[in-house]
């Protein structure tokens, strides 16, 4: 499946809490190209998750338009971005979210069983979604069997199975140590120079955000300023 | 791996709990099963009892108090062309054990020319009946008093009665029945029994029940008024039921054992529901976050709703057979008899009552998993994500 470009326009969002008016997005526009690994950085509360969860049609904004892709999210009703989550997105979280009582290949399996599919081209795609994260051996592991790392890439092979067009991640070296980190950073990295995936990746973590193309930074619900990462757009080029 | 696998893979999740939550269906419903077994043969009895077409005539006051034997003739007369009586049979308690045992056994002496008439459904072989007819000291028992004391036909047997003037007699058996509710009887030929009680200066032969075997459901009718009217205001005024209602009120210290099955059984599956329903309601509320990782990875409202209902149903359906599958293998295997005041040859689990109750479990699971099973479609999976941060 081809990558997927991003377009959000004049995009507000806002929660209620006690019938006050929490404002967190703020006629926010955002373009990402079909392709591009981009780093979401911001003040914690800012909107980042928010933000990352209305691309993902988790959530819809209270005005202005999302479109991933060929769709038009905002129009869409929840039941339908539920069936377009399955096939287009794959999230990755902080904290893996993986079913404890299920193997790391059962984990990944998990998104296939919303698919009409042999059960040996499930078998075949969940095997190649381990091998990419480098998990090939680890199949029959539970997550309480995993260190954190490990558990990260099985999280991400369950976001990779469906090949998804845009892989969006909240945070996801943040339970991590440096060197742990530094390997996931490297898997998404690939993911999107190989595999051509387009990702948003929220963090806190500047050197993170340097393995994106581009770091954008929300403040105050809006995009204030952006720049682009020249030595990793360096390697991704050569590449 | 299909979702009925993740679902099975839930249940180990907290091995204790789940093992608990099904305990508290399997527990009651094994006893459940029992008493429903136990309702159904009662019924089954009583609905063997209605085709008889047979009524009881007692005594008004007691059934202890006796009714003079002549009183047969009187109700006989009373239908002198035989349009709707087909026979009349005194019956006399004897109240007999066997020597040296405690517990009683349902002993009646019987007027020999009518018995093999109204006791049909006994399925009398000629010869039986000849034998019956033949010799005074015949006795017709039930097939769980013959096993319990290793009895069989042309046996001789002494019973003793519990009641004056406490006589010892010797009887022949000439017959063992396994009809529908006669299992725990023993029938012996009244002439017999008064003859005895007439020789320890006992002469006023009688009668505790008169059964008459009617031609149809209107003549049993017409002849239960007829003949209450015919003895009131007389010194024997008497009491005329059908076989139904002569047995409830035979077995009215027990109570009223289908009610109360009933009762408990509401009051069971209730309290089941609750602590089953609390416990699928914390065992989600454990699982927010993962089941709105279900959502976000794109499982729809209808498949979490089904996920959590089928997990709930799955307990209780697995818990309810954990508890009746080896009580009915028990039951059906060691086959307890029934001796005593139910009128059953054995307690087995009938299969309708264990349809019943994995219909009522399942019913228990379904209201179980509502709740949680509709949170889980209420669920805000942003909110649920966001909360760990
Ligand atoms: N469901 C909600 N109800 C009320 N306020 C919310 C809700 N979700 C998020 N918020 C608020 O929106 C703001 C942005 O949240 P979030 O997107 O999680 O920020 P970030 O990920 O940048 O830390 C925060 O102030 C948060 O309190
Ligand atoms: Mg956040």
């Amino acid at each position: 499946m081809g990558a997927a470009g991003i377009v959000l326009r004049d995009v507000h969002k806002a929660y209620f809490k006690d019938r006050l008016e929490i404002p967190v997005l703020a006629g926010l526009n955002l373009e990402i190209a079909p392709g591009e690994f981009a780093a979401l950085m911001g003040p914690s509360g800012s909107g980042k998750s928010t933000l990352l969860h209305l691309i993902g049609g988790l959530d819809t904004p209270t005005r202005g338009s999302v479109r991933v892709g060929d769709s038009q999210l905002e129009s869409m009703s929840e039941s339908a971005l539920t069936a377009w989550r399955s096939r287009h997105v794959g999230f990755i979280f902080q904290m893996y979210h993986l079913v404890p009582v299920l193997t790391a290949a059962q984990n990944v399996e998990l998104p296939l069983l919303l698919f009409r599919m042999a059960s040996s081209e499930r078998k075949r795609r969940v095997q190649t979604a381990l091998s990419i994260v480098g998990l090939g051996d680890r199949t029959d592991h539970r997550p309480n069997q995993l260190s954190g790392g490990q558990e990260q890439r099985v999280a991400i092979a369950r976001a990779i199975v469906t090949d998804p067009d845009v892989l969006l991640a909240d945070e996801p070296t943040g339970d991590l140590d440096a060197r742990t980190s530094e390997e996931i950073l490297n898997l998404l990295n690939a993911l999107n120079t190989e595999f051509g995936k387009t990702i948003v990746m929220v963090t806190h973590d500047p050197r993170a955000a340097g393995h994106a193309g581009r770091t954008l930074h929300l403040d105050k619900g809006v995009l204030d300023r952006e720049e682009v990462n020249t030595r990793r757009a360096a390697t991704a080029s050569a590449s | 791996m299909t979702l009925g696998y993740v679902l099975l893979q839930n249940l180990r999740r907290n091995p204790l709990r789940s093992g608990l939550t099904m305990v508290a269906f399997a527990l009651p419903m094994a006893v459940f099963v029992v008493g429903i077994s136990l309702v159904l043969a009662l019924q089954q009895v009583s609905k063997a009892n209605e085709a008889e077409l047979r009524l009881a005539v007692q005594n008004r006051i007691a059934l202890v108090n006796a009714l003079p034997e002549r009183l047969r003739r009187e109700i006989e007369a009373l239908d002198p062309d035989k349009r709707r009586i087909v026979a009349v049979c005194g019956f006399r308690w004897f109240g007999g054990r066997v020597p040296n045992t405690k517990s009683g056994i349902q002993s009646l002496g019987a007027d020999p020319d009518t018995f093999p008439i109204v006791y049909r459904e006994l399925r009398w072989t000629d010869e039986e009946e000849q034998s019956w007819k033949r010799d005074r000291r015949a006795a017709v028992v039930g097939s769980n008093v013959a096993a319990q004391y290793g009895w069989n036909v042309g046996d001789r047997v002494t019973l003793e009665s519990t009641v004056p003037p406490y006589l010892s007699l010797e009887f022949v058996i000439v017959k063992i029945t396994d009809a529908t509710g006669r299992v725990n009887g023993m029938y012996l030929r009244r002439d017999y029994f008064e003859e005895s009680r007439a020789e320890r200066g006992f002469r006023n032969p009688g009668c505790n029940v008169f059964w008459l075997r009617c031609t149809s459901i209107e003549a049993m009718r017409e002849m239960q008024t007829l003949i209450d009217e015919h003895f009131a205001n007389s010194p024997n005024e008497t009491r005329t039921m059908d076989e139904n209602a002569f047995a409830a009120s035979f077995t009215e210290a027990l109570g009223n054992l289908p009610g109360l099955m009933q009762g408990i059984a509401l009051v069971v599956v209730f309290i089941v529901a609750l602590v089953a329903g609390n416990t699928m309601m914390m065992s989600f509320r454990e699982r927010t976050r993962e089941l709105a990782v279900f959502k976000a990875i794109g499982f729809s409202n209808r498949r979490v709703f089904g996920v959590v209902l089928s997990e709930s149903v799955m307990l209780a359906v697995v818990g309810a057979a954990a508890g009746i599958l080896p009580t009915a293998a028990v039951l059906g295997a060691i086959g307890v008899r029934m001796v005593g005041f139910l009128p059953i040859t054995s307690l087995t689990v009938s299969p309708t009552a264990i349809v019943i109750a994995m219909c009522i479990a399942l019913s228990v699971g379904v209201a179980a998993g509502l709740v949680p099973a509709w949170q889980a479609i209420r669920l805000n999976t942003v909110s649920a994500l966001r909360r760990v941060g």
